[in-house]
């Protein structure tokens, strides 16, 4: 294997329970390629920040094995691993200036005073906090904070960097930056990035690959875009982003274009027919926005009719709840251009491509 | 009616503040009279009572009471970090009964305490004991508890975090209580010193049973002393004592910075 | 302190060693002693209850123990009703004078019981300030007897325990919802209506901890009752301290001490469970 095969972070078989019974991580494995930009991404109580907490090695696994850079981890103390690690909330040392912050690693790895000072100009230059050395983080702004801590986690240069929801604490103009700016910092350092998020639009707009866990376990590991046209499981579909998740009574395969029966009389045509045997579907997953508005007598598959139920305008798109059947609410995001002449009580058509209906096992 | 309630309430107020300053106010006003009679008439005001203190008769008690207050300041600051660090910062099994033993001494009378220190020192044959050795155990066991709750209350505020990321940046175990912990609480360390420096000074009721002729501390000299006058000079040891502890109290915030700590904030 | 997570747990009883030596030798040592003392004969050493017969049976030693009662009474109450006023100002008021209130009600602490009662002792004696004043006005002719006496005792010991009743009343009213006041005048509630019956109700646990810690401190109080209550004025303390250095007679003063002992304990633990049972009650969140 060359040097860049080595995967920075590999798990394997990694479990992690408390008094025998309680299992909070069960079984993960992970590998993590050098210079990605990783999410793990879940709930709360899913496991993810235990599982960050393993690979700093503040909780040692119950079972399975931690490498870096190809060497096992297990036994390992935190402060031995080079592994730099951003807190949620930021953990600045309040008695010390930035300067002193972002030098702490580097000083306490040894390194010489001219080396240190160097580290230090280097990363305050990486996050842009040039000229604010001397500040105490009680006079930082919340984003400076943040950058601060980034600094001082990458400043001893570790072989990778774990985040552990570090942009939660920050109003939402600035989160939105600071995705921008985080990315483009793992970037320039060509750095291994491990970000623990529940936030989902965190981990779509900066993530390599996104690692969904729950209870413990992998739900979905993939790129970003796959996760979200392909959702593995209800829990997927619906913690990614929105969407329509209706149950299947009845489903029957012809030559790979299924036929879904729903509840109420419905049945809608899916051409995704997956490596999910026909009789083992019972959900079926449609996001919001595949739904289209149909032309007055428009004909063909997938077509429904229904009455408006709920309308919320968000300003560039709007939200219709349509009852289609009996006990079938059927979310539709529309453009707010095409909400003319519809209102709470209206008859609409809908259509759904048959490409965008994913079939579930579960 | 709610008017006449207001300034009832107004007056009663004003009596109580008046209350608290009076017996101060009349001391500072007897070290400055020039009879044992207190006067206001301030053009008579004189400093030759603080002039006659300035024998060995008050300047050895001063020195002593000084001396065991700082060195119980110091102790007490040690034991207390340290026992706080097991409690408070490290948890270890069974904290919270260790905490209140820790505290237990404040449950008990001073003169209870006394008491027993004075017949467990008489019984194990340690009577030549009594004196400075015993005032310094009595006044710990004492401050002690003070000490350990003030410390105990900035680490139980130690943001666990903090020595998270000092390791992961690379500290050792000594590297992150010398650069980490004990910088962050040392105001709580300095405020916890001060006061049991304070407690020691001042202490009468476990003083009373364990000074020994020729060892004796201000406070213990004063009182003996006024059971027979009210000699002027009286009134400027306590207040010359007074300023002492001021003095202190600015040394230690000088060095410890608590008063940032009482004021509920950090840098 | 585990190090690597490996350590033995043992180690993090280390640091304990030594505060924990410390207090057992010079604090629960000689308390198990000084009781163990005071169920000894006095000659023989061996079990007995005669030291306790004899306090229950001797009529000085119970005056004393009474006197001590009605005084730490008196004084819990006076440093709870004046403590009150000052307490709830410092918790509500927003003017630059709070600083100064709060200065002025803690600033005693610092200096000392001796000064304190030095000072009383000035002001109330038959010589001192308000007799001077009175005579010197003409409203009475002899001196009125303030001091040597139980007056001058709970003046003094009033003035030495304020600050405590105040921080505690302060704590307690700091934890009240000042809407909660706020919302009853939108009701309609007049001022001594909210006081009657919001802020009063919701303060009992403060009440009862001011008077809780006013009377132990104060029957465990030393200094005062004997400067200011003169020779014949005897409490527990005062007696506790002749016996041991007058009378060398330790056994009884260990009575006396275990008398004084299980007073303040009863009180404290009562209390406790009082004001936890009160917090409970209020504490509706």
């Amino acid at each position: 294997m060359s040097a860049a095969e080595i995967a920075d972070i590999e798990l394997v078989g990694v479990t992690k329970s408390y008094g025998g019974n309680v299992v909070v991580v069960d079984n993960v494995s992970l590998t993590v390629p050098r210079g990605e930009f990783v999410s793990i991404l879940g709930p709360s109580g899913c496991g993810k920040t235990t599982t960050l907490n393993m690979i700093a090695g503040f909780h040692e696994p119950s079972s399975g094995e931690i490498r870096i850079r190809g060497r096992n981890q297990v036994g390992v103390p935190p402060e031995k691993r080079n592994i730099g690690l951003v807190f949620q909330n930021y953990a600045l040392f309040p008695h010390m200036t930035v300067q002193e912050n972002v030098a702490f690693g580097p000083k306490m790895k040894g390194q010489s005073k001219s080396e240190t000072e160097e580290a230090v100009r280097s990363a305050l230059k990486s996050v842009r906090l040039e000229g604010y050395e001397s500040r105490y983080p009680k006079e930082l702004s919340g984003g400076q904070q943040q950058r601060t801590a980034l600094a001082r986690a990458i400043a001893p240069r570790p072989s990778v960097l774990l985040l552990d929801e570090p942009l939660s604490n920050l109003d939402l103009k600035l989160r939105e930056a600071m995705r921008i700016e985080l990315k483009e910092v793992q970037q320039q350092l060509g750095m291994t990035f491990v970000y623990v998020t529940h936030d989902q639009e965190e981990a779509m707009s900066m993530s390599d690959r996104v690692v969904v866990m729950s209870d413990g376990v992998v739900a979905q590991e993939g790129r970003p875009s796959e996760i979200y046209q392909n959702p593995v499981s209800a829990f997927v579909a619906d913690f990614i982003g929105k969407s329509n998740l209706l149950p299947v009574k009845q489903a029957r395969d012809h030559d790979g274009r299924l036929t879904l029966t729903l509840g109420g009389g419905l049945s809608l045509v899916s051409e995704r027919s997956g490596d999910i045997p026909a009789n083992d579907i019972t959900l079926c997953c449609i996001r919001p926005e595949n739904v289209q508005l149909a032309r007055k007598g428009a004909s063909g598959e997938n077509l429904l009719t229904g009455r408006v139920d709920k309308l919320v305008n968000l300003g560039a798109h709007a939200e219709l709840w349509v009852d289609v059947s009996k006990d079938c609410l059927l979310k539709v995001q529309v453009p707010v251009r095409r909400l003319q002449g519809i209102e709470i009580g209206s008859h609409v058509d809908l259509l759904i491509e048959s490409a965008a209906i994913q079939p579930l096992a579960h | 009616m709610s008017k006449l309630l207001s300034v009832g309430y107004w007056v009663f107020f004003s009596f109580i503040l008046l209350f608290i300053a009076l017996p101060m106010v009349v001391v500072l006003a007897a070290s400055v009279s020039p009879t044992s009679h207190v006067t206001f008439e301030f053009w008579t005001w004189t400093l030759e009572w603080f002039g006659k203190l300035w024998t060995s008769k008050w300047l050895d008690p001063f020195i002593l009471s000084a001396k065991i207050a700082a060195i119980v300041a110091v102790i007490s600051g040690v034991l207390a970090t340290l026992g706080a660090y097991a409690v408070a910062y490290e948890k270890c099994p069974g904290h919270d009964a260790i905490m209140s033993f820790l505290l237990s001494p404040l449950a008990v009378p001073q003169i209870v305490k006394g008491v027993a220190i004075v017949l467990f020192l008489s019984s194990a044959g340690l009577f030549r004991y009594l004196g400075t050795p015993g005032l310094i155990a009595g006044h710990i066991i004492l401050t002690v508890p003070f000490a350990v709750r003030m410390i105990a209350t900035s680490m139980y505020n130690f943001d666990k975090n903090l020595d998270r990321a000092a390791r992961i940046l690379g500290a050792s175990w000594w590297q992150r209580i010398r650069y980490v912990l004990l910088p962050l609480i040392k105001p709580g360390i300095f405020s916890g010193m001060t006061f049991a420096f304070i407690i020691s000074f001042n202490n009468v009721p476990l003083s009373l049973f364990l000074v020994r002729p020729g060892q004796s501390t201000l406070p213990i000299t004063v009182i003996n002393y006024f059971e027979y006058s009210l000699d002027p000079i009286l009134a400027a040891v306590n207040v010359a004592s007074l300023l002492f502890i001021l003095a202190v109290i600015f040394l230690f915030e000088r060095i410890g910075g608590f008063t940032v700590q009482i004021h509920g904030g950090s840098k | 302190m585990r190090l690597g997570g490996t350590m033995p747990s043992l180690r993090g009883y280390v640091p304990l060693i030594p505060p924990v030596t410390i207090l057992m030798m010079f604090f629960a040592l000689p308390m198990g002693m000084m009781i163990g003392l005071s169920f000894q004969d006095g000659d023989t050493g061996s079990f007995s209850l005669t030291s306790y017969e004899r306090f229950f049976t001797d009529d000085l030693a119970l005056d004393g123990f009474f006197r001590t009662i009605v005084m730490s009474g008196l004084v819990a109450v006076c440093v709870t009703v004046m403590s009150y006023p000052i307490a709830y100002f410092l918790a509500r008021s927003t003017s630059r004078w709070r600083a100064v209130v709060f200065a002025l009600a803690i600033a005693p602490e610092l200096a000392g019981v001796v000064l304190r009662t030095y000072g009383w002792l000035i002001i109330l004696e038959d010589q001192g300030f308000v007799n001077d004043l009175v005579i010197q006005l003409g409203l009475i002719d002899r001196p009125l007897p303030l001091s040597h006496n139980m007056f001058g005792v709970v003046v003094g010991l009033t003035h030495v325990l304020l600050p405590f009743g105040i921080l505690s009343l302060l704590t307690n009213i700091q934890g009240i919802d000042p809407n909660l006041e706020k919302s009853a005048q939108i009701l309609g509630a007049s001022r001594l209506s909210v006081l009657r019956h919001i802020i009063l109700p919701l303060s009992v646990p403060g009440i009862v901890s001011s008077l809780l810690i006013a009377f132990t401190l104060a029957a465990s109080a030393y200094a005062t009752p004997a400067l200011l209550g003169g020779i014949k004025f005897s409490v527990l303390a005062t007696m506790i301290y002749q016996q041991v250095l007058f009378y060398i007679n330790w056994p009884y003063a260990a009575v006396m001490a275990n008398v004084l002992l299980v007073i303040v304990l009863a009180i404290a633990f009562t209390g406790a469970r009082l004001e936890s049972r009160l917090n409970s009650k209020l504490h509706v969140r």
